[in-house]
């Protein structure tokens, strides 16, 4: 059962087979549902999405076309619609932005690994959602240009281009505090000398 | 530019240690329940569909035969009514059209032979309805009806015939027989309804 590609499980499961609807969640659960957290940074809309998901799956799933693109980069692209609408309901994106503007000059100010990712986290839910979402599927998911541009519906070049620009947006979060660090270092060991 | 690169790749670092923290995360597993609650209960809601759409599809095609069935009978009841029409057509043309009658009228049982009473035909002719005879010296008994006689299939119309009959068809009447004049013959309106069948009769003398 477990060389049995996307299209098929799909397929079975149309045809009402809840054993592969459960090999299918099973296989990509989580992908979807790190892309949600990803996106939204919110485990409550994560999961929300990722059962919404598979139920639409449930429902819809006859819509998926294998010439368009992999059932997965279907569910990514169901999954990110999903997301951008709970974003845009709830109003998420722009006090993310205002939060991680607030808290950008004392971002890396603290050297432990995990506050660095924490850090890149907040710093990657503080972009644009046209750059979070290529940064969450081509560095944190892994997922090909090919089938992000399938994901997204726009060309690849499009794909490369926002990474390229995400990037750059990130570093320029996380670079001030680099910079001011030594500064606050110095700061900090004025206040200890005095 | 060394900078730059240092920080490309401290970016670049951080991507893939915040990629393999989330790496493990997923769905709790109450979601999976739930959805495979819910697509059981779909598939009960498709199958009840497809169930009741099969019994939508029975009861069309029942219906279906159904009226096929009618509009066959009508029709062949339609030219049964032609047929008898055309035999009477024939019938008033032809020198013996009294036996067939005098046939009929034998098998019918009568319904109301008591009312004997004869009175003259004008006072009670049922208007828009033709009269065989018009003479107004004839005298007839009341309509005997011949079979359950339904008005409804009056209220179009209808036609009286004058036909002759052997006057023992009195007797199955109940009205009363001059044995001496049995082998002659009696006059009578026969009144046919739109349908072509005869529904009551009259003697006229």
């Amino acid at each position: 059962m477990g060389t049995i590609d996307d299209s098929e499980l799909l397929r079975s499961m149309l045809a009402g087979d809840e054993e592969a609807l459960a090999l299918l969640y099973q296989r990509r659960q989580g992908a979807i549902y790190r892309f949600a957290l990803q996106m939204s940074g919110s485990k409550a809309i994560a999961e929300d999405v990722t059962q919404e998901v598979f139920l639409f799956l449930m429902r819809e799933g006859h819509l998926f076309d294998p010439a368009k693109g992999s059932v997965s980069a279907f569910l990514f692209g169901v999954a990110r619609n999903h997301v951008l609408r709970r974003l845009r309901v709830e109003q998420l994106l722009s006090p993310l932005g205002d939060d991680a503007d607030q808290e950008g000059p004392c971002l890396l100010e603290e050297l432990t690994r995990a506050e660095t990712i924490e850090s890149v986290r907040k710093a990657i839910l503080s972009l644009p959602a046209k750059y979070r979402e290529v940064v969450v599927l081509c560095e944190l998911q892994d997922v090909s240009y090919e089938e992000t541009a399938e994901i997204l519906g726009c060309a690849i070049g499009t794909v490369r281009s926002r990474l390229h620009r995400a990037r750059a947006l990130l570093l320029a979060k996380l670079r001030p505090a680099e910079v001011e660090d030594a500064d606050s270092t110095a700061v900090k060991s004025a206040r200890c000398f005095a | 530019m060394n900078d730059e690169r240092f920080d490309e790749t401290m970016l670049t670092r951080a991507l893939q240690a915040l990629a393999a923290e989330m790496e493990q995360l997923s769905t709790p597993p109450e979601i999976e329940t739930k959805l495979l609650d819910a697509f059981r209960a779909q598939q009960h809601a498709t199958l009840g569909r497809q169930v009741s759409s099969r019994y939508w599809w029975a009861a069309a095609v029942a219906a279906m035969l159904l009226i096929a069935l009618s509009v066959v009978a009508i029709r062949w009841r339609s030219e049964g009514v032609n047929d008898i029409r055309q035999t009477q057509t024939t019938r008033q043309v032809s020198p013996e059209p009294v036996k067939d009658v005098e046939h009929r009228a034998e098998n019918v049982t009568p319904k109301r032979p008591t009312r004997k009473r004869i009175r003259p035909i004008e006072s009670r002719r049922p208007q828009n309805t033709e009269v065989a005879n018009h003479a107004a010296r004839e005298i007839a008994t009341d309509f005997i009806p011949l079979s359950y006689m339904n008005l409804v299939s009056l209220q179009d119309g209808g036609q009286i015939v004058r036909v002759e009959l052997p006057r023992s068809a009195l007797v199955n009447f109940g009205l009363p027989v001059n044995m001496d004049r049995y082998n002659e013959k009696v006059k009578a309106d026969v009144l046919l309804g739109v349908d072509g069948l005869a529904h009551a009769i009259r003697f006229v003398q």
